[in-house]
């Protein structure tokens, strides 16, 4: 009996630690929101919006831009940066095409979370104006992303029946393996969002870091130009030009020093501490760390240099050389003929020297009135009015030109449309010079303008990379690894030449 | 009555007295063994007392002893021998050798068993192969040791993690190192550095399904059990002290590398760098600087160990102290640690009770600089040392404030990093204890209840600070920031409780069926506080690396020195109840079985319980009777069969193990810093609510065999691991906001054999020479069986790949063939092998079969000793290693020229008038399509003598009467040298990173007494 009693208690202990057991493995981690309760009220969707925001960037597509084109050389202080995309080798696997590609889907995600949560709210009268300004940020958000997308993986925007991208308008499934809509699909979204972002974004909203109803034209106006709809882009560009008039020549500097707003119409604001706070060599940190270590002049790390061949187009009397180029820079007369030139010539690049004390790190500028001005000129060339001191290709860029150099300069004349568009693409060059634009003008301009990458030949002699033709596979990216991996039906889409 | 019966009593007794004062007589003579070879240090003791002595070295005894007494001869492995003492006071014994002690004890999962009633493959490493080596931490001394065993270590750090696999690697993305169990703890496997290897008694490695699959959870990737040093019952005190002194050094890598003038030369031809402003008669005027002896150095280590073992009747004990000082050879890395161990065992007068408690409290204190590995010049001192260009010289070297105005940083490099010795400081405190109780008691003559609990406390303290005048903090430090620099702390705890409870019931019935089975239930638990801060702003005038007293305050006018605060608490736990059966006949044929539930927190919204089983047999050959007469002194066939599980869906490694990826299964928000710096709600992950168990099912075929009376030892196993349900991301369509997502996806295996094999050649007992020589081996083949993706191929990004077919992660390249004669640029193969300049980097790479993991490794050796000298040493080898050699591809990159040092192979470099060569142009304008290519990868197979010693311990025949036990003293060597065809710093490195920290060579003499 005894026995059978001592049995019974060792079974109790193994008894005792069976119903014990639980609070090993129900844990409910400290911290944890689900994602069923994330949107509860008006002030959910604001912080939401906060969130969208912090996925745009431009770095990925500034860098990438500066480095296949002829925005930059190879920099003394190079250790390997960037030199296989600069030799204009591009692959599936590459980070440029991915990080492009992944962050707009992000963002679009994101304002399609807030998009889906807004219908679950109702807002009182008293949170009516936030409520639609927040929807309207988030459909605005949507189009600016997909448009993003569509500009550098679309092979040719001025057809509807091309290939575009991905077009989301919903929170997916993670089993959903779409295929690529053609452009006239994916357009037709993004007019419907920034016709509602048009009516929701409160009209009296002037921020310049936040969307406003200008961020909206300008944004339709640079749209129209790219898909060769220039009755459109000049009325747009017109409106955005008439709320938001280009910066002045002496405005110019402090404009990229982020102590003026003159010009902006849409910038991403970048300060200290926030998420984009950091170093990265090659996207998604401060936009000065695409080309230096450190700081901007010469010493400070510059692994990337101003590319000869843009530095030679720059006047010294352009107020752009002196944003552009550092003071610091030591220029070669002779770089040509120099037997050293890496370290003769030292042409440090000085527009994202920094802001709020902090190095490197300016605010991301997407869409200026200069742009718009310029979009108005490709308009007026595309019509035949190239020449002419009035509402011509030609005034537009005096117009340019006078807010950038010390003196008036002199009306163009060109003798046909491909000089205006080349004009065009020259001024474009200098205007928009880091801000990510090269690529693509070279792209859809370049034929049109008879341009194309051209390099100095001290830039390319180390790996013959010289040039890069309009019409090269290269001025559409692939569609990244990444997708392919994840998406069966995308892999029979991939871009030509990948 | 009561007065008569005393005293008759008292007649007797005086009769007794006076005739044993008669008979009282001094007995000696010889013992010998069964070949009659003398048997020193028997011990010869009368019967029922405590008198007694031990023979000599000679084998020879004498005692005093009465007539009629008994006398017992008893020694370790033989069979006792009584004798009562009679007329003759020469008594000669000689002893046989015990056949029921010959058998090794088998460690297993919860229970031991015996070489011959073992149906699991596992093997067993004593203290002896152990202690007395250099190695902080114990795992590196493992290597080579253990058939199957891979590991390496990729750091030459003290007390750095070593990587270990268990027959290949069985999880892509999981954790695929195996579970360590200390005294029944369970323990954090990537951690041992503030633990004393001089306590180990014994390291079991369990291999195959029969042994592991009751460890359900956590038993994929093997177990190794280890049992630190107890006292005996029934024992003398006994003091032992070893003390061993170690000198470390650089393993020098095998690369012609300029001097200062080839450099010099090098950079004005080419065009670049400080060699263009100088003449030939300035360049020469250049002293060359080696830098590797600037930021390497001859590290010291001191080791003391002293431990006391006693045991009464029912009470023992085992204490020992340890300290440990160890210099790496790298600048600024180190580690100390001290060590306390108390391990008690005991038990009531009837055997009834049994008890044991383990506790060993550690403090260490390690120096570890971070970056290493990465190619930043201003962080990472390894980079310092091989890359460095030998023009400058640390005199060049003034402070951080003239560094940031000199700029030229890729040349400056070295003096980069000076300033960083000077201006960067980063420790980390630790204190480990361990601590395990366990208690039996035999309900019944056959059924045992018992119980085992057990903790892992780790609290770690991570110091890092830059000062405010470095280099570095100048040049990062905000315009107008006058006082930067940062330090930061960090504290980690973690603790991690273990209980397991169990019933056994063991019974032989019939003399020949003996039955075993026992229940199990195992509670696991595990808690971690994290708590770290970074202090931006450090003025110079009070600043003390350690102290806060120079932290700069927030101020109004900017937010430099605003400071960042973490915090983070994490929870982990796993229930399980398990059972297990063994059934023997007649230790001919036996049988087992195991089956397990395991439930895991990390599941607890998908598939919370997994089942794992297991069966097992064996089949004495050796026992039939048709092999009675045969050369075989143990042939046993084993066969096992089952199923383990992982649950660590992620590779965390340290302190984080436990708590990495806690809830994969759900989709979750995070409030936190959004646009501009301002508070926002955003998506922090997508969730998978199907996440399972991974499951290894392995089959195992082994043989176990002793020939020539146990000359001849060895087994042999062949297996096959087959990783079902693999954690492996798998690819989202970015649509989701993710590219991928943990799931269980896709199969690999790994399949192969291992074996070890000792023999004694030569064998003439104590007065003679010795010497066994083993061999160890393993071979492994890894296969990708199953991929998420439909063409089954997964490109990791980079130069490797995921391939169905294929193994993990190969080299996935174009191929390189040479230089064109006529223009000096690369030459490769596209995808038909047709030579081309411009391979496309999308469709011309192939498989190429290669990847970094060994198909065959192991070891041999020898042990040889003759009068008290002795000898070993063991060579590692591995074969089928293929990695990036990254240093080698610096030393000959022409776009580093002016910044970093190079290869004399440059001198080879095509020019016009030397075209037929293998070093490109300089100027090759496809240079940059080389980092696709296989230009670089190497093999890095190696043979190395791994360990040597020599040493003489001081027979025992002359340590009569001097009080001491033991006395010894010895010589031994790590690493001593290598034969491979790897140029760079380590071969055994698993990992193509340049400029990482290599394991030094080391020398060692110490010595140990006992008394």
């Amino acid at each position: 009996m005894k026995k059978i009693n001592k049995i019974f208690l060792s079974f109790c202990i193994v008894a005792a630690a069976l119903t014990s057991c639980q609070d090993a493995i129900e844990i409910d981690q400290p911290g944890r929101l689900g994602a069923e309760n994330a949107f509860r009220n008006v002030s959910d969707l604001e912080l939401g919006i906060l969130g969208t925001y912090n996925l745009l960037d431009n770095t990925a597509q500034i860098g990438f831009t500066s480095v296949i084109t002829d925005e930059v050389g190879i920099g003394v202080e190079n250790g390997g940066q960037r030199v296989g995309l600069f030799s204009q080798i591009v692959n599936v696997t590459d980070g440029d095409a991915q990080s492009i590609w992944v962050t707009n889907y992000a963002a679009i995600n994101s304002a399609n979370r807030i998009i889906e949560a807004a219908q679950t709210i109702t807002p009182d009268a008293s949170e009516q104006e936030v409520y639609d300004s927040v929807l309207g940020q988030a459909y605005a958000i949507r189009a600016y992303a997909h448009f993003q997308l569509l500009s550098y993986f679309s092979t040719d925007l001025t057809d509807d029946n091309a290939l575009g991208v991905i077009m989301v308008d919903f929170v997916p499934e993670v089993s959903q393996t779409l295929p690529r809509n053609t452009n006239g699909e994916v357009f037709q979204l993004i007019t419907s969002d920034l016709d509602r972002a048009a009516t929701l974004v409160s009209a009296s909203a002037t921020n310049v870091t936040f969307i406003t109803r200008n961020f909206v034209t300008a944004l339709r106006a640079r749209m129209a130009a790219y898909r060769g709809q220039y009755t459109q882009a000049d009325t747009y560009a017109s409106q955005v030009l008439a709320n938001v008039p280009i910066a002045t020549r002496n405005q110019f500097s402090s404009v990229f020093a982020d102590n003026s707003n003159a010009g902006i119409v849409f910038k991403l604001e970048r300060t200290v501490n926030d998420s984009y706070d950091n170093q990265a060599t090659a996207g998604g940190g401060r936009a000065g760390t695409l080309y230096s270590f450190v700081t901007a002049p010469v010493g400070g790390g510059n692994f990337l240099e101003m590319g000869r061949s843009l530095f030679n187009a720059l006047s010294t009397d352009d107020i752009r050389f002196d944003r552009y180029v550092d003071d610091s820079s030591v220029i070669d007369p002779n770089y040509a003929t120099s037997a050293t030139y890496l370290n003769s010539d030292l042409l440090a690049i000085g527009i994202y020297e920094g802001s709020e004390g902090v190095n490197l790190m300016n605010d991301i500028k997407i869409f200026r009135a200069s742009e718009m001005l310029l979009i108005r000129a490709e308009a007026l060339a595309n019509s035949g009015n190239i020449n002419g001191a009035s509402n011509s290709t030609a005034a537009l860029i005096k117009q340019l030109r006078d807010a950038r150099y010390a003196t008036a300069q002199p009306l163009p004349t060109y003798a046909n449309e491909t000089e205006a568009f080349g004009d065009i693409l020259d001024e474009r060059r200098l205007e928009l010079a880091f801000q990510g634009h090269r690529y693509l003008d070279i792209k859809r301009l370049g034929q049109r303008g008879n341009r194309s990458v051209v390099r100095d030949p001290r830039d390319c002699e180390t790996n013959g990379a010289c040039t890069l033709e309009s019409t090269s596979h290269l001025f559409t990216m692939p569609i990244p690894q990444v997708e392919l991996n994840a998406n069966s039906v995308i892999r029979a889409q991939q871009n030509p030449g990948y | 009555m009561r007065t008569k019966f005393s005293g008759i009593l008292t007649l007797l007794l005086a009769f007794v007295v006076q005739l044993t004062f008669a008979q009282t007589k001094t007995i000696s003579g010889n013992v010998t063994d069964d070949s009659g070879l003398p048997l020193p240090g028997v011990n010869v003791v009368k019967k029922g007392t405590s008198d007694g002595t031990q023979t000599d070295f000679d084998g020879i005894y004498s005692i005093k002893a009465d007539k009629g007494s008994v006398l017992v001869f008893s020694y370790v492995g033989f069979k006792a021998k009584e004798v009562t003492v009679g007329d003759r006071n020469s008594i000669n014994v000689q002893l046989f050798a015990d056949a029921a002690e010959l058998e090794e004890v088998v460690v297993e999962a919860f229970r031991t068993s015996t070489k011959a009633t073992s149906n699991i493959s596992s093997v067993t490493i004593t203290a002896q192969t152990v202690e007395a080596r250099p190695n902080a931490s114990f795992v590196q001394t493992l290597q080579g040791q253990v058939a199957g065993l891979n590991i390496t270590t990729s750091t030459g750090q003290p007390g750095g993690n070593s990587t270990i696999n268990l027959r290949g690697i069985s999880s892509i993305n999981g954790n695929t190192e195996p579970l360590f169990i200390i005294d029944g703890a369970p323990v954090d496997e990537d951690n041992f550095r503030s633990l004393n290897p001089n306590d180990i008694e014994s390291l079991s490695v369990l291999k195959d399904a029969g042994a592991t699959a009751i460890y359900g959870n956590r038993g994929a990737n093997g177990v190794i059990i280890i049992k630190t040093k107890r006292g005996g019952f029934n024992s003398k005190l006994k003091i032992s002290y070893t003390g061993i002194t170690s000198f470390s050094e650089l393993q020098e890598a095998d690369y012609s590398l300029n001097n200062s003038q080839q450099q010099l030369q090098l950079e004005r031809d080419f065009g670049s760098g400080l060699g263009t402003t100088l003449t030939d008669a300035e360049i020469a005027a250049f002293g060359t600087t080696d830098w590797a002896d600037v930021f390497f150095d001859t590290g010291i280590t001191q080791n003391h160990t002293l431990s006391l073992t006693s045991g009464g009747k029912n009470v023992s004990t085992f204490t020992s102290f340890g300290y440990y000082d160890q210099e790496g050879i790298l600048q600024q890395s180190g580690l100390k640690r001290f060590n306390f161990r108390n391990n008690v065992s005991g038990k009531s007068d009837n055997d009834k009770f049994n008890y044991g408690t383990n506790f060993s409290i550690n403090y260490s204190e390690n120096e570890e600089p971070n970056s290493i590995g990465s190619g930043a010049i201003n962080r990472n001192y390894v980079l310092g040392a091989f890359q460095s260009v030998p023009y400058l010289s640390p005199a060049d070297y003034t402070n951080g404030a003239d560094l940031v105005a000199q700029g030229n940083f890729f040349r400056n490099t070295p003096l980069l990093l000076l300033d960083r010795l000077n201006t960067f400081a980063r420790t980390e405190n630790e204190v480990k204890i361990i601590a395990s109780a366990n208690a039996s008691y035999k309900i019944t003559k056959d059924i045992t209840a018992s119980a085992t609990i057990s903790g892992d406390f780790t609290d770690q303290q991570r110091f890092r600070a830059e000062g405010p005048e470095s280099f570095n903090a100048i040049l990062f430090a905000q315009n107008g920031n006058t006082t930067p620099g940062f330090q930061d702390q960090r504290t980690t705890r973690t603790f991690a409780f273990n209980s397991l409870t169990s019933i056994n019931y063991h019974k032989t019935f019939a003399e020949k069926h003996t039955v075993d089975v026992s229940a199990f239930t195992e509670y696991f638990k595990a808690h971690l506080i994290n708590f770290g801060f970074q202090q931006n702003g450090l003025n110079p005038r009070t600043f003390s690396f350690g102290d806060g007293s120079g932290f700069v305050p927030d101020n109004s006018a900017n937010d430099f020195f605003v400071d960042t605060v973490d915090s983070t608490l994490s929870n982990a736990g796993l229930f399980s109840y398990f059972g297990q059966a063994d059934y023997d006949y007649d230790q001919k044929y036996g049988l087992s079985a195991t089956v397990r539930r395991d439930a895991s927190y990390r599941f607890s919204e998908s598939n919370r319980w997994g089942t794992f089983y297991s069966v097992s047999g064996r089949w004495n050959i050796s026992a039939e009777n048709f092999m009675q007469d045969s050369i075989f002194d143990l042939l046993k066939l084993r066969a096992s069969y089952g199923t383990a599980g992982n649950q660590r869906i992620v590779d965390a490694v340290g302190q984080f193990a436990y708590f990495s990826a806690p809830d994969l299964t759900r989709d979750l928000f995070a409030t936190g810093a959004g646009y501009a710096g301002q508070g926002a709600l955003s998506l922090a992950q997508i969730g998978n609510n199907t996440l399972k168990w991974e499951t290894v099912v392995s089959s195992n075929i082994g043989l176990d065999f002793e020939l020539f009376n146990r000359r001849l030892r060895g087994s042999f196993d062949v297996y096959q691991r087959n990783t079902e349900d693999l954690f492996q991301n798998s690819p989202i369509s970015a649509i989701n906001s993710a590219t991928s997502l943990r799931a269980n996806v896709g199969e690999l295996e790994n399949r192969g054999f291992d074996f070890n094999l000792a023999y004694d050649v030569i064998k003439n007992g104590n007065d003679g020479f010795n010497l066994t020589v083993n061999v160890v081996g393993n071979y492994n083949k890894q296969e990708v069986i199953d991929l998420p993706t439909e063409d089954g191929i997964v490109f990791n990004g980079g130069n490797t790949v995921l391939r169905e077919g294929g193994p993990i992660n190969e080299y996935y390249v174009y191929r390189y063939v040479g230089v064109n004669p006529a223009n000096g640029n690369l030459l490769f193969l596209d995808a038909n092998g047709d030579v081309t300049e411009n391979p496309n980097p999308n469709t011309d790479r192939v498989f190429t079969g290669k990847n970094i993991s060994p198909d065959y490794q192991g070891s041999f050796g020898l042990q040889a000793d003759y009068k008290g000298f002795f000898a070993t040493a063991q060579f590692n080898y591995t074969i089928g290693v293929d990695r990036f050699d990254f240093d080698y591809s610096g030393f000959i990159d022409p776009n580093a020229i002016g910044q970093f040092r190079h290869s004399t192979d440059l001198q080879r470099a095509w020019t016009p008038d030397n075209r037929i060569t293998d070093i490109p142009s300089l100027t090759a304008t496809n240079l940059a399509l080389d980092a696709n290519s296989d230009r670089f990868i190497r093999s890095s197979d190696y043979l190395r003598l791994r360990f040597a010693s020599l040493g003489y311990s001081v027979p025992s025949k002359f340590l009569k009467n001097t009080g001491f036990s033991t006395v010894k003293a010895f010589v031994n060597g790590e690493n001593l040298f290598t034969i491979t065809e790897w140029q760079g710093f380590d071969a055994e490195s698993d990992n193509s990173t340049a400029n990482r920290y290599p394991t030094p060579r080391v020398i060692s003499i110490g010595f140990e007494i006992g008394f």
